[in-house]
């Protein structure tokens, strides 16, 4: 990495003119001191282009600006180094660089992406979270985006197993979207994990940007979990993206009738891997799972037979008290009673006022 | 004689305060002069008075007419004194008995042709008369029933200003107003009840408790899922209005002027929701000469807040030292105003901006607007609510299941039975419920058992328990304990508050 690549990197032309430039002049330097008057020689770059480029050369600090990305602790790798990911450099439509905050993904260990809607059910966070703490504890490295719901809960889930983990943004790598994953942010890096971005630092996040990086989530990875997403969703694309890029894809299955679990569905439908369980899962990818039957047995003790009742009308979708009352038969006392013991007891946990869901 | 004084009043917030009305007609020059730290509305009794007197068949002499009220340093509103300062002058002018008009208390308002108009805050002036020890009071006839509320007293109900010449100048003979017939004793008839609600057992059962231990109420639940009803009978389960309480009502309704000139006793707990837009001098009380406010209208009844979040939040913050003081202080620079306002707080709101949290498949809501939406809720104010309770969604099969649904009047005797016990239980002290409670008294009230104590230490590691709502959740289970006639608080009563307590922000919406 050195300054004439950051400048190459941060300029706004196309990726594919940035690798074009690169390899005729050899470097990003060669391409930085291209004589204003020979630049016309290049017939790929067009009258913007041009303009762009000449005055990006007059505006941009080099040495500064490359001090400044120093100091944020950030390095860059351009496709023609060494250290680019060789799993990213086969895909087509490859990022010029990456800027890396923390470490790259180990090439020789797995990687799987964990992807999954923002506003997600307790269903999904639950086997999100549980597939990956299961996979980080067993060596591999979890990729996903750092967003609300499926993204964020993997990336705990993975934390959770002791494993590394990486996030690739949407916004510049120093830019921590959304706000309240700061905590999660840290603490990737603190495991040792990295935050990957295409986009030079500052950049904030917009619409457009989160497509386009889904991208390299697959591409970072061999293989992409999708756990809930509904019918039109940008997990579907990175699915799409994946399967482009020949990774194979697996999807959570869930209720039928769940919205939440349409997108998951269909690409079951169109062949992708079915998620029963992280150990399954594991022995497809032929990683010796060690002693998989480890793995917390139903909470079927010894419970009152009212709570016995009541704990069978919880289920994994979070149900209210009135449900539970037509399903048993209980009184209102009887049935919040019952809940609030379960519930102190560890069995059950209540997400919203009165709505209760199974741990 | 030319100089006369009649004893009038006039409202200040719930305060009743005498007014002597002196009028003095002499020789001089015409003219027309009214003093004594008056308000507009006092100052242009003048053109009233001089025309309701020519306008009954008077005659109004060109003389000076000098009117004073006294005390002079309180500043005079209202209309009321009208009637007192056209009987001053004709009383000055020998027209009139002034043994008659001596000892008794004159209000009313006059229109130009001598018709006597209704007047506010008759009830609390008349009880104050008869403690001062005035026997007799004319009143505009309209308000006479309200009068005759006040036992001890005799009320004259005036037509007209000729009909009140008449009177004092005993060439007319009127009645004292009867006390008014009313279904005193009795159910209050309020036209609904519980049975009309399907389903929603829990919500019903959680009115019960809140009732039964005077606990706020928090209903929390998506849009359609009769919330508004639920909160709207929840007057019918209370344990009917005492005549002190009916009273105290009453006069506050007086004030402003809201009671019916035939029924004027009120005798059923008033309900009173609250759109979210209004201001904080409107819910508390308020105004350049403060008047009660909607929380003092729902005094001994229901205040109902509907669509909680979306009040302004400093409009909430008010309502928090009159949950404490059960009543509100209003201070102006002349002055402190101390209304009653003892009430229960009801409130609703949907759990998400969309109402339809935690339910993914329906729920468009992100996690930030969810936080955004509770964010408008203080945890002060929150931690008010000592019930809060889930009202979901209603299935079709729960409206046609055609289930005998308990009525109020079943719910109310449970209620009544629970209050009994509470003021068997608080003889002697200041309080009246069991949410009155304080943390001494707790402990004399609410000890708990071991089997208790134990499951209250696993629910406050396990849950996260503060312990502000520890202590909320030993009020409600001594309500619950109450309700069903125990003595001690068993660890089922405790299992059933643990699950009416507010859910901490923090774990909302996650």
């Amino acid at each position: 990495m050195d300054q004439y690549e950051y400048w190459l990197s941060a300029l706004s032309i196309s990726d594919r003119k940035k690798m074009m430039l690169h390899a005729y002049m050899k470097s990003a330097k060669g391409a930085y001191y291209i004589e204003e008057t020979s630049l016309h020689r290049f017939q790929f770059l067009n009258e913007t282009d041009r303009n762009t480029m000449s005055q990006a050369k007059k505006i941009w600090d080099l040495q500064g600006e490359y001090d400044g990305l120093v100091k944020k602790q950030i390095r860059l790798y351009t496709c023609f180094d060494p250290e680019y990911p060789k799993k990213l450099a086969d895909i087509p439509d490859k990022p010029y660089a990456l800027y890396v905050k923390g470490n790259l993904p180990d090439e020789r260990l797995m990687s799987v992406a964990v992807v999954g809607a923002r506003s997600c059910s307790r269903y999904g966070e639950k086997h999100a979270y549980e597939f990956a703490e299961f996979l980080s504890g067993h060596g591999v490295q979890i990729i996903s985006g750092l967003a609300r719901g499926i993204d964020g809960v993997s990336q705990r889930g993975a934390l959770m197993g002791r494993g590394k983990t990486f996030a690739v943004l949407g916004s510049g790598a120093d830019v921590c979207y959304p706000r309240e994953n700061i905590g999660l942010y840290g603490d990737i890096l603190e495991m040792g994990g990295g935050i990957i971005s295409e986009l030079p630092p500052g950049t904030q996040p917009r619409p457009y940007h989160f497509p386009k990086r889904n991208r390299i989530i697959s591409g970072l990875s061999d293989l992409v979990l999708v756990m809930e997403a509904r019918e039109k969703s940008g997990s579907l694309i990175t699915a799409d993206l994946a399967l482009d890029q020949g990774r194979d894809v697996y999807a959570l299955p869930g209720p039928v009738d769940s919205s939440l679990s349409m997108g998951c569905h269909q690409l079951i439908r169109q062949g992708a891997g079915i998620l029963i369980s992280p150990e399954m899962l594991l022995e497809e990818l032929g990683i010796s799972g060690g002693n998989l039957q480890e793995k917390k047995t139903e909470a079927k003790k010894m419970l009152e037979s009212l709570e016995n009742m009541v704990y069978s009308s919880v289920v994994l979708y979070p149900r209210n008290i009135g449900q539970i009352m037509d399903e048993s038969g209980l009184s209102a006392q009887e049935v919040l009673e019952t809940l609030v013991s379960l519930e102190i007891k560890g069995y059950i946990k209540e997400i919203s006022k009165n709505y209760y869901i199974r741990v | 004689m030319s100089f006369s004084t009649v004893l009038s009043a006039s409202m200040f917030g719930m305060k009743v305060e005498f007014v002597h009305v002196e009028a003095d007609v002499s020789n001089g020059l015409p003219g027309f002069q009214m003093v004594g730290y008056l308000s507009s509305e006092v100052k242009e009794a003048a053109e009233r008075v001089r025309t309701a007197i020519r306008n009954s068949g008077l005659d109004f002499p060109a003389k000076k007419t000098v009117i004073n009220l006294a005390p002079a340093t309180m500043k005079k509103r209202g209309a009321a004194f009208d009637l007192p300062i056209a009987v001053g002058i004709l009383l000055s002018l020998g027209k009139l008995d002034s043994a008659k008009v001596r000892s008794m208390l004159i209000v009313g308002e006059l229109s130009l042709d001598g018709k006597v108009r209704k007047v506010p805050g008759i009830l609390p002036i008349l009880a104050e008369a008869r403690a001062a020890g005035i026997r007799t009071c004319m009143v505009p006839r309209v308000n006479a029933a309200e009068g005759a509320l006040v036992e001890g007293i005799d009320v004259i109900g005036v037509e007209s200003l000729e009909e009140a010449c008449g009177y004092l100048s005993g060439t007319l003979c009127i009645t004292p107003a009867p006390y008014p017939v009313q279904e005193h004793a009795g159910q209050p008839s309020h036209g609904l009840d519980y049975a009309d609600i399907c389903g929603q057992g829990a919500v019903k059962r959680a009115a019960e408790v809140a009732v039964a231990g005077g606990h706020n109420l928090l209903l929390i639940g998506p849009p359609g899922s009769g919330k508004s009803m639920t909160a709207q009978r929840i007057p019918t389960i209370f344990p009917p209005m005492t005549l002190e309480e009916s009273m105290e009502v009453t006069k506050v309704y007086s004030i402003l002027g809201l009671l019916d000139s035939e029924r004027p006793l009120i005798r059923e707990r008033p309900f009173r929701s609250v759109h979210h837009t209004s201001t904080k001098a409107a819910l508390a009380g308020g105004g350049k000469v403060p008047v009660p406010g909607e929380i003092s209208l729902a005094h001994e009844g229901v205040l109902f807040l509907d669509e909680l979040p979306e009040f302004q939040k400093n409009v909430l913050e008010v309502l928090r030292q009159p949950l404490e003081d059960h009543q509100v202080r209003i201070t102006r620079s002349q002055g402190n105003y101390l209304f009653p306002a003892n009430f229960t707080l009801v409130a609703a709101m949907n759990p998400c901006p969309c109402g339809c949290y935690p339910d993914m498949n329906r729920c468009t809501c992100t996690p930030g607007q969810i936080q955004h939406y509770l964010g408008k809720l203080s945890q002060p104010f929150l931690d008010r609510m000592d019930i809060c309770v889930e009202a979901p969604r209603v299935e079709y099969e729960a409206l046609k299941k055609g289930r005998q649904e308990e009525s109020s009047a079943a719910i109310r005797e449970r209620v009544c039975r629970a209050r009994e016990i509470q003021n068997h239980r608080y003889r002697g002290t200041n309080i009246l419920t069991n949410a009155m409670l304080g943390v001494r008294e707790m402990e004399q009230w609410c000890a708990l058992g071991e089997a208790g104590e134990g499951l209250m230490r696993q629910a406050f590691s396990r849950l996260g328990l503060t312990a502000r709502t520890y202590h909320k959740i030993l009020k409600v289970a001594r309500t619950i304990a109450d309700l069903e006639g125990e003595a001690q608080i068993l660890e089922k009563h405790l299992k059933e508050a643990v699950g009416y307590r507010a859910l901490d922000k923090k774990y909302w919406g996650r």
